[in-house]
């Protein structure tokens, strides 16, 4: 595309999004990112900054009211929905605050789902990757487990390997430690690094804690929509390099 | 197609929540049993009051038309002022007969699949008289043998025999047996409307369940019929039986235009009886109609329920990728799955409810014959239909939850806690 391409996962130019309704509120204002192969991004921002709806315009969860969007170098304006959900689908992964594991599936299998939802030839592909990250997470003993037989911390964990189950480029993680206590959320924020520097995938954490942005590669600050800082701390280290 | 994650989400979805998913089975079961038991009962009575009427009477007469008199000044054809006058003729020469019905007996079979027994005969009133009792009886001259196709003597007989009936022997009814106290090898007179009169001896006795038959009628041979009633070769009607009975005005009217005769059905001589059916048939089809929606209707209910509990989890499965016609699918496939496993479940009850019952007997006549109390028809036309439309009401009843589900906002359901 016009920028150098490949190195870049995702790219906003001038986004705005405002909430329609009785008094349009405006959530996001004039954004400009660029989310880099194997960065570790954090956003930080208070609650209602705009920092979720942010995530969920880089996922196609949500579609900007003005500005672009720019994701695997295609212009998600000109998708329709099977597109989205095609790349929601094998190009990112989804960590939420609540891990929302299937109850009637084992770990394995919900950590499995995305290359459920691809197809079988997908799910054959990635089983041992899938299982091998379950290894690394420290989960390995646990593939026939149910969601509910396991602590909350593991869960969020499954749900990790679930957002890297296709082997994605762009993880986005929407408080993924909001719902553990200090030291659960912080092995949860460390193991998504680890997978950061063993996968080469990029990561879009967003959070409340200022604790965590000391780990990141960037830290991107929001305050009522607005980006007011955008701090490289160490360049981003991706696995090939 | 149907999409391999959108089906296993569904099953695994039923296999977790047993509770639901017996419970949701259990509404389609009941439907489907109740379907399946109406049905099965419905036809059964309706068969057995058709058979009841058509059972010892052909499906299909063929005889010579009745001329009626026609008044001389109705006739436009006569020049007024001349009046043709013929000479009364005797009722013997009146008889309506058929004498070409050899050529029809052979050529009769091949004009439809559908005639099952083709039976030439003789029938008259007359006198039964032994000692000083006298009974009025219709007299049937026959082949036994093609008969038995239009009338099943032979496997009711109580005692002797049908088939191979010789001339000069009769085969009657156990009612008109008690009646004269008549035994097997007994003689009986039978005075002809001629008053001719001729002996024939008891060579069976039988038991038919049809009143009329049991208890007023004679069969004896064609050839001694033909003599009794003066009809010299001929024989006064042709009767067939159908296997398809409600086609019988139909091919009644299709072979009038084949022989030169007139035919008659069943069905014209018992038009109330079948408007009365037909009215029945559209009572039971009603409340089979109602039960089938009030099953639809719960499926529909306890799939939204369905959906609205798991608004988070359609939203997850949305973010991380699940097309908006996979989602359809997990529910539809679920409701189609419940209804289908559902009516099963009601096919095997409704199936087992029937043959319980069906196997009650009771004994309807004196000679220790018995029939059943329930009469099932029970069918695997009736059965398979209400499985299909079971499934295909589980279909339409999810469809609607499925498409709400399909259009769930992945953000809002993930971010409304």
């Amino acid at each position: 595309m016009q920028q150098s391409g490949g190195d870049i996962v995702c790219r906003l130019e001038h986004v705005d999004k405002v909430y329609e309704g009785a008094v349009p509120t405006p959530a996001l204002l004039d954004i400009n990112l660029q989310v880099q192969r194997g960065e570790f991004l954090v956003v930080l921002g208070a609650s209602g900054s705009g920092k979720t709806t942010l995530l969920n315009i880089i996922g196609l969860l949500d579609t900007p009211t003005s500005g672009k969007v720019w994701i695997a170098e295609r212009n998600a304006e000109q998708m329709d929905e099977e597109e989205r959900a095609a790349l929601r689908s094998r190009y990112m992964g989804f960590v939420f605050q609540f891990h929302y594991l299937l109850p009637e599936f084992t770990v394995l299998e919900n950590a499995l789902l995305p290359c459920k939802i691809a197809g079988k030839q997908v799910e054959e592909q990635n089983r041992e990757l899938v299982k091998e990250l379950l290894h690394r997470v420290g989960l390995g003993d646990r593939l026939n487990y149910r969601p509910s037989q396991l602590s909350g911390g593991q869960q969020q964990r499954v749900a990790i390997v679930r957002a890297l189950a296709n082997n994605p480029e762009l993880v986005l993680a929407d408080e993924p430690t909001g719902n553990l206590d200090s030291k659960n959320g912080f092995a949860v924020f460390e193991m998504m690094r680890f997978m950061n520097r063993q996968t080469g995938t990029a990561f879009v954490v967003v959070t409340h804690d200022e604790r965590l942005a000391q780990e990141a590669d960037r830290v991107v600050v929001l305050e009522d929509g607005r980006i007011v800082k955008d701090m490289l701390q160490r360049p981003a280290q991706t696995h090939e390099l | 197609m149907i999409d391999r994650f959108s089906l296993s989400v569904a099953i695994r979805h039923l296999l977790y929540y047993k509770g639901q998913t017996v419970l949701t089975m259990g509404v389609v079961a009941v439907s489907v049993t109740l379907i399946i038991f109406l049905g099965a009962l419905i036809g059964g009575l309706q068969k057995r009051l058709i058979s009841s009427v058509t059972g010892a009477i052909p499906h299909v007469v063929i005889r010579q038309p009745e001329r009626q008199p026609v008044a001389v000044w109705d006739v436009a054809s006569v020049p007024a002022g001349q009046v043709y006058l013929g000479e009364r003729i005797k009722l013997q020469q009146q008889k309506l007969k058929i004498e070409d019905w050899q050529t029809w007996l052979q050529r009769l079979p091949s004009y439809s699949d559908n005639i099952r027994a083709v039976s030439p005969v003789v029938e008259g009133q007359a006198f039964l008289t032994r000692n000083e009792k006298r009974k009025a009886v219709s007299v049937v001259g026959m082949f036994p043998e093609l008969h038995n196709g239009v009338v099943d003597i032979q496997s009711k007989l109580v005692r002797g025999r049908f088939f191979g009936l010789n001339g000069g022997e009769a085969v009657i009814g156990f009612k008109l047996a008690d009646e004269f106290a008549l035994r097997l090898g007994d003689k009986i007179r039978v005075l002809g409307p001629e008053g001719n009169a001729a002996t024939y001896t008891v060579a069976g006795i039988f038991d038919t369940g049809f009143n009329l038959v049991d208890s007023s009628t004679i069969y004896i041979t064609l050839r001694d019929a033909q003599s009794l009633f003066g009809v010299g070769s001929a024989v006064t009607s042709i009767g067939l039986k159908l296997r398809r009975i409600f086609e019988a005005e139909d091919l009644a009217q299709k072979i009038a235009q084949q022989v030169p005769y007139e035919t008659n059905s069943w069905m014209k001589d018992n038009q109330q009886l079948l408007s009365g059916l037909r009215a029945q048939s559209q009572s039971s089809n009603l409340i089979l109609v109602f039960t089938t929606i009030a099953a639809g209707f719960g499926i529909a209910s306890i799939m939204i329920t369905s959906v609205v509990t798991r608004l988070r989890e359609i939203g997850i499965l949305k973010a991380i990728g699940a097309t908006n016609r996979q989602i359809l699918q997990i529910f539809t496939l679920e409701g189609t799955l419940l209804a289908f496993l559902g009516a099963v479940a009601g096919a095997v009850q409704g199936i087992a409810l029937s043959l319980a019952l069906y196997r009650i007997r009771t004994t309807v006549s004196a000679t220790g014959r018995t029939a059943e109390v329930f009469p099932f028809d029970l069918t695997p036309e009736l059965v398979i239909r209400a499985v299909v439309i079971a499934v295909i009401v589980g279909l339409i009843a999810s469809w609607y939850p499925a498409w709400r589900a399909s259009r769930v906002n992945a953000i809002e359901v993930i971010r409304g806690v």
